[in-house]
């Protein structure tokens, strides 16, 4: 019987394995190679530069400000999809009439593409017939043509209003699933006892939705390390790099100045934050599970 | 039915609540209504600030000209040859490996599982460089392959997650009383667990499908020539070949997204399911 077991895992995972590991967990590795190279992107050859790449990253100030606005994006994320989300989800969870329509419209935006999203906010933005400086020009009476998307000041929060609003439908749907699971005996119990809404929310709802808040904050925070696409239509990364992350940094020297080995530097970097945000992540969903699991 | 409760008395709470939700949803909508308005409006009317009131009337000379477009049809077909192969194939590897781990486990399959779902959640910027040099080196670069083979293996993590828990349901009697009576593992898999596995498979499809038909950043590096573009690039070059054609530009998007927004539309339990499920792309 082993012996059989033994022969099915191989069969069965060895196609799998060997998909996974030559095309990603192989270019993984290889990532950290590069990063000790001056491979510029079309020649076959390069040289082994040593620790050039790194020590180049410790003094490039575009780097720095990619690396303060992926920080301001992180920050962000936690902050904005998070409690639009939960704020959304405890609306819905009253059983309020229409419910479900309401749901579909919050979390419609999740199943459109970066590109189109970005599109539609790049029209939001547009500094003469754009929505928002519409709407101003309406409410103060006064023309209003601020350009949101050309002016260092706002092109990175602009970017990432654009992304909450497609984020939030994802944390909702989390807390949603969270909030089902919340006996209603306990919360008819507070009721009875005469905790007043605000004091059931904060010492009852809240404590118990805390696996879901953890899931909620790490997908921001891991998904706010990959906005990429959305930034790439709406800003470029500019005005003057004021919009860049670390994302976009790494695009940037790799495919457009072809400093592939740079490139790489840059990415091990971000491997490693990301290894330490996920390795927090599994930590918390173990504590988290210890608690109320 | 209301009968069961008493005569329901106005709720001044639960008005409050269903009032704010409207503004929200207003709020959420207005920005997809806006490439709705843009698609039926003439660029005209929209440089002259007009892309935010109701249409006056329905102008469709911009659907005409991108579904006339024969660059667009080939961004579609490519983006289809694309999407429909890679989530085929990410879905069948994950049910491989997602077999073994829920039914076949050995030492150390849990750390290995954890090891390929930990995957789906690095940003994809980590291995650029080593797979645009891997498929250079192949002579691959402006074809379709590289963005299928890729898509193809990112999609395993999350694959391979969602089959090994809805595996991990089906009962192990099943598998035993089917190998007793000679089935072989393969058989236990393709004709046993498989069929009892559709709602996995249709969560994982819907996701699939949305996620690669949504993809921005693998065609971008991958091809080059318009030809072997996908739809999503397609826009952003039609939005530096037609600068200002602003109704022309929101009935492409309107159109590229169509096939999501169906699917969205139809599967949406499963769709939210899978988020649910620990999705983490997006």
């Amino acid at each position: 019987m082993e012996q059989h077991n033994r022969f099915w895992r191989i069969a069965l995972l060895s196609l799998p394995l060997a998909v996974f590991g030559l095309f990603v967990v192989w270019p993984l590795f290889s990532s950290f190679y590069y990063s000790f190279t001056n491979w510029n992107g079309f020649d076959p050859d390069y040289s082994f530069v040593g620790f050039d790449n790194f020590a180049k990253i410790a003094t490039d100030r575009l780097f720095l400000q990619a690396a303060i606005n992926t920080t301001i994006w992180m920050v962000a994320a936690i902050v904005l999809p998070t409690a639009l989300g939960l704020m959304l989800a405890l609306l819905l969870d009253s059983r309020v009439t229409g419910a479900r329509v309401f749901k579909s419209i919050f979390y419609l935006p999740i199943c459109l593409s970066a590109v189109i999203v970005g599109q539609i906010w790049t029209w939001i933005y547009q500094p003469d017939w754009g929505l928002l400086n519409t709407i101003i020009a309406q409410v103060s009476g006064e023309k209003f043509k601020y350009a949101w998307l050309a002016k260092p000041d706002s092109a990175l929060w602009s970017v990432i209003v654009a992304w909450s609003w497609q984020q939030t439908g994802l944390s909702m749907v989390i807390y949603l699933a969270g909030l089902t699971a919340i006996p209603g005996d306990l919360l008819e119990v507070c009721e009875i006892e005469g905790a007043s809404p605000w004091q059931r929310f904060r010492r009852v709802v809240l404590p118990l939705l805390a696996p879901s808040t953890v899931v909620v904050i790490a997908l921001s925070v891991i998904n706010s390390l990959k906005g990429f696409d959305i930034l790439y239509i709406m800003t470029g990364g500019g005005p003057f790099n004021s919009s860049d992350t670390l994302a976009m940094h790494m695009y940037n020297e790799s495919f457009k100045k072809y400093l592939m080995g740079y490139g790489s530097a840059i990415s091990v970097v971000l491997f490693l934050i990301a290894l330490a945000i996920i390795g927090l992540y599994f930590r918390q969903l173990r504590k988290v599970d210890r608690i109320y699991g | 039915m209301a009968d069961t409760l008493p005569a329901t008395r106005f709720n001044p709470w639960s008005a409050t609540i269903f009032t704010v939700l409207c503004v929200l949803a207003v709020l959420f909508l207005l920005p997809t209504v806006g490439v709705l308005l843009s698609s039926i409006k003439t660029t005209r009317e929209i440089s002259m600030g007009e892309l935010w009131s109701l249409p006056a009337s329905l102008y469709l000379g911009n659907f005409a000209e991108v579904l006339g477009s024969p660059a667009v049809h080939q961004y579609f077909l490519n983006t289809l040859l694309v999407t429909v192969p890679a989530t085929a194939v990410s879905i069948t590897l994950g049910a491989l490996a997602g077999y073994v781990f829920a039914k076949l486990p050995f030492r150390g399959s849990n750390a290995l599982f954890l090891v390929i779902v930990a995957g789906m959640f690095f940003p994809p910027q980590v291995i650029l460089v080593p797979l645009f040099r891997l498929f250079n080196g192949m002579g691959l670069i402006d074809t379709l392959w590289p963005v299928i083979i890729v898509h193809s293996a990112l999609g395993i993590p999350i694959c391979v997650l969602m089959m090994r828990n809805f595996f991990a349901t089906v009962p192990n009697a099943l598998r035993e009383a089917a190998i007793m009576e000679g089935a072989s593992e393969w058989q236990v898999l393709t004709r046993v667990v498989l069929p009892l596995s559709l709602p996995a498979l249709a969560v994982l499809a819907t996701l699939q499908f949305t996620w690669i038909w949504n993809d921005f950043l693998w065609p971008l590096i991958f091809t080059q020539s318009d030809d072997k573009r996908t739809i999503m690039i397609g826009i952003v070059n039609l939005k530096g070949q037609y600068s200002v054609a602003w109704g022309v530009q929101g009935a492409l998007s309107l159109a590229a997204s169509l096939p999501t927004l169906l699917v969205f539309l139809f599967f949406q339990r499963f769709f939210i399911k899978g988020m649910t499920m620990g999705a983490v792309k997006g």
